[in-house]
């Protein structure tokens, strides 16, 4: 281990890149446009702390993605793990099936659940040698298969009004709740890239595996616990998912697949690995929610909503990687 | 070599127009009118539902459970995971079993219905189709095992809520609208009965149609924009269904106004009976309609029992009984008791469908044929 403390490479996630630049560019953009579209609705109290309540979830469930993506991996299992912890939170919980009421145990349960699914998606990648893809498919449908058994045939479980339900949503110091824990996630997940061993290996493990290897580095043991952490990211978005709605909901994930892994490469971060950070997938979940905000804000048609969202992403992600076309590492 | 070629063509030709012959003569046997009848020991229920997480799917679930109780006939559920392919794929393996199926099935896409009718004729079981099927796939073109198409009116029930919300916010103010996913013929069909309702009441303002998909996390994220973009504008919010409306509620009580906005929607979930009980936020939840998943299946999956087993004979059936809309009912706080009450006994509404068949039973009784028209 003294060897691999040396030859760890130092990625440089510190540098601001033109890219980063060219990204927030095109989210200052979007936040002019829709604001000259809708000058009375679009930058008013209400709707900043819509979106940030909004972006929470995709947030935290992003940290854990760019961590797996660097690796050059991926996780498509946060659908079921978040299924899978939001039905035990809430079963666990007080709520209108008044299964059992563990507190704040509850909580620490959801997340045992998401970590374990998360330690079992790395175990089957490393150990049996299955690509991240086909183990974490296989892991999103045992969690939706878990989340469904703990559904049931019984009634949709309910949170009682106030209370755990309320957290959220409350913004005692003028942003929700749900953005300050997403916050403190994403700032955790940052110090963790930069300042640690297992940051230092995901960038590492992405650069080129094979190298990594060679060092002599616990490439399976960093592997794992990537997945790990993703599994407990896929946990916590799943609990907040379930608090914001109030209800028990084995496909509380659904759609959030997507956002995520969008959010990722379109902060920045290369699917081949090796290249980006967390702080860009900021960037990229803030662009698809004030993105989709926007449009319901403008009044776009719902029925060509997908569409121009589509567009407007494509022109601003080329846009902001003009100047760099020669230099970028293209991912087919 | 050109003689050769001639020959090998010759023969091709021949072989093909043999094939088609034989394959049409098949067809014909065990898809026209006088499709083969089996008795009940040879047959198994199936119920294909799109997935077993949407409360809507569960009660299609216990329907078809107490229903197979009822007859004694056992029952395979097909969960399409919300999948076209997975749902075609596991019911071709369940007729690839050999037992003859009685099939009711709530097609993941209206373009399901005709690859699903065409295995089950092929396998010489009998379908009824619930909520989608393409309006110009019609069972009595396809033959006696497509026993028959069913639903519940969209117009009817956008109509019933839109006229409740409307009533509700005391014949003016503004409104929003949640529809399902976008191309769906159910949320197309609810939707334009709720503007069909406004017609009646020209101091209501539709602000806004959004998709939440049938969803109720993807219906409290829209409600929260829309809120951030009409603020205390809105008097009343309409969804195509109660899942929406759960997310929709969740996000007003979120932004305070949970009890000065009117809710109206459709499907009467037991949370939203709850709300309705307890008058929650002011009596907040003004229209509903009742159908229920666990009638919806039962009927559907008897439908094809009795045309399996030779009880009736689909082709000598009106044309209401192959192409059917069944009775909705319009709920308000006022008439609530009335419907809530068959939930507590689905066992007992099952026995009774089963005695009067599936056509005549309250208060799921068959009012009209198919295809749906929308208003104007």
């Amino acid at each position: 281990m003294s060897a691999a403390t040396h030859v760890v490479p130092t990625a440089s996630p510190r540098r601001v890149s033109p890219r980063e630049l060219g990204e927030v560019g095109a989210l200052v953009l979007l936040v002019v446009v829709f604001t000259a579209l809708n000058p009375s609705t679009f930058v008013t109290l209400t709707n900043i702390r819509t979106v940030l309540d909004q972006a929470s979830v995709p947030l935290i469930l992003g940290v854990g993605a760019t961590l797996v993506i660097l690796m050059g991996s991926i996780d498509l299992s946060v659908e079921g793990v978040m299924g899978a912890a939001g039905m035990t939170f809430i079963l666990l919980s007080d709520n209108t099936r008044k299964t059992v009421d563990l507190g704040a145990g509850a909580i620490v349960v959801a997340l045992a659940v998401g970590l374990a699914l998360g330690l079992l998606s790395g175990l089957l990648h490393t150990r049996l040698r299955v690509p991240s893809f086909i183990v974490t498919l296989g892991v999103w449908f045992v969690g939706l298969g878990i989340a469904t058994l703990l559904f049931g045939e019984s009634v949709i479980p309910f949170l009682p009004d106030g209370g755990i339900k309320a957290w959220p949503s409350h913004h005692p110091l003028g942003v929700p709740n749900s953005f300050l824990l997403a916050l403190v996630i994403v700032v955790a997940g940052l110090l963790v890239a930069r300042f640690t061993t297992l940051g230092r290996m995901a960038y590492a493990i992405g650069g080129d595996e094979q190298v990594a290897r060679d060092n002599g580095l616990a490439v399976d043991r960093y592997k794992v616990l990537v997945f790990v952490v993703a599994g407990g990211c896929g946990a916590v978005a799943g609990i907040l998912a379930t608090m914001q709605l109030g209800a028990g909901s084995a496909t509380v994930g659904v759609g959030n697949l997507f956002t995520t892994i969008a959010a990722v490469v379109i902060g920045g971060t290369s699917l081949g690995g090796g290249r980006g950070g967390i702080h860009r997938t900021v960037v990229g979940v803030l662009l698809l929610v004030v993105l989709q905000n926007g449009l319901v804000l403008s009044g776009v048609s719902p029925n060509v909503q997908s569409a121009v969202s589509g567009a407007v992403l494509i022109v601003a992600v080329a846009a902001a990687a003009w100047p760099l076309r020669d230099r970028l590492r293209i991912v087919t | 070599m050109r003689p050769l070629r001639r020959r090998l063509l010759l023969v091709v030709a021949a072989l093909t127009t043999v094939c088609l012959t034989a394959a049409c003569s098949v067809v014909t046997r065990v898809g026209g009118a006088n499709a083969k009848t089996y008795p009940k020991k040879d047959v198994v229920l199936v119920a294909s539902v799109i997935n077993t997480t949407n409360p809507y799917m569960v009660s299609m679930i216990q329907g078809a459970k107490a229903l197979s109780k009822r007859l004694g006939v056992p029952l395979k559920i097909v969960d399409s995971q919300g999948s076209s392919q997975t749902e075609i794929s596991k019911i071709q393996a369940i007729l690839a079993q050999g037992k003859k199926v009685a099939l009711m099935v709530n097609t993941v896409a209206s373009s399901d219905a005709p690859t699903i009718v065409n295995a089950v004729k092929a396998a010489g079981g009998y379908v009824t189709i619930w909520w989608n099927k393409p309006d110009s796939f019609e069972p009595a073109r396809v033959g006696n095992n497509f026993a028959a198409f069913q639903k519940f009116p969209g117009v009817v029930s956008g109509e019933c809520t839109g006229k409740a919300l409307a009533e509700g916010i005391g014949k003016k103010g503004d409104i929003i609208a949640l529809a399902g996913v976008l191309d769906s013929t159910t949320s197309q069909t609810r939707v334009a009965g709720l503007k069909q309702a406004l017609k009646a009441y020209p101091g209501v303002h539709l602000l806004d149609v959004q998709a939440g998909n049938w969803d109720p996390q993807v219906a409290f994220g829209v409600t929260q924009s829309l809120i951030s973009k009409y603020g205390k504008k809105i008097d009343g919010v309409w969804a195509a269904d109660d899942a929406m409306i759960l997310g929709a509620t969740e996000a007003m009580k979120k932004a305070g106004r949970f009890d000065q906005v009117k809710f109206a929607s459709d499907g009467l979930y037991p949370p939203v009976v709850k709300l309705m009980k307890d008058h929650a936020g002011n009596d907040a939840v003004v229209g509903e309609t009742f159908h229920r998943g666990y009638m919806a299946s039962a009927i559907g999956l008897y439908t094809s029992y009795l045309a399996v087993t030779g009880k009736i004979n689909p082709a000598k059936l009106p044309r209401d009984k192959r192409d059917s809309l069944f009775k909705l009912a319009c709920v308000t706080p006022a008439n609530l008791a009335e419907y809530s009450r068959y939930d507590d006994d689905i066992d007992g509404w099952v026995d009774t469908m089963v005695e009067k068949g599936p056509w005549n039973t309250a208060p799921a009784q068959l009012v009209g044929a198919g295809p749906e028209k929308l208003p104007r």
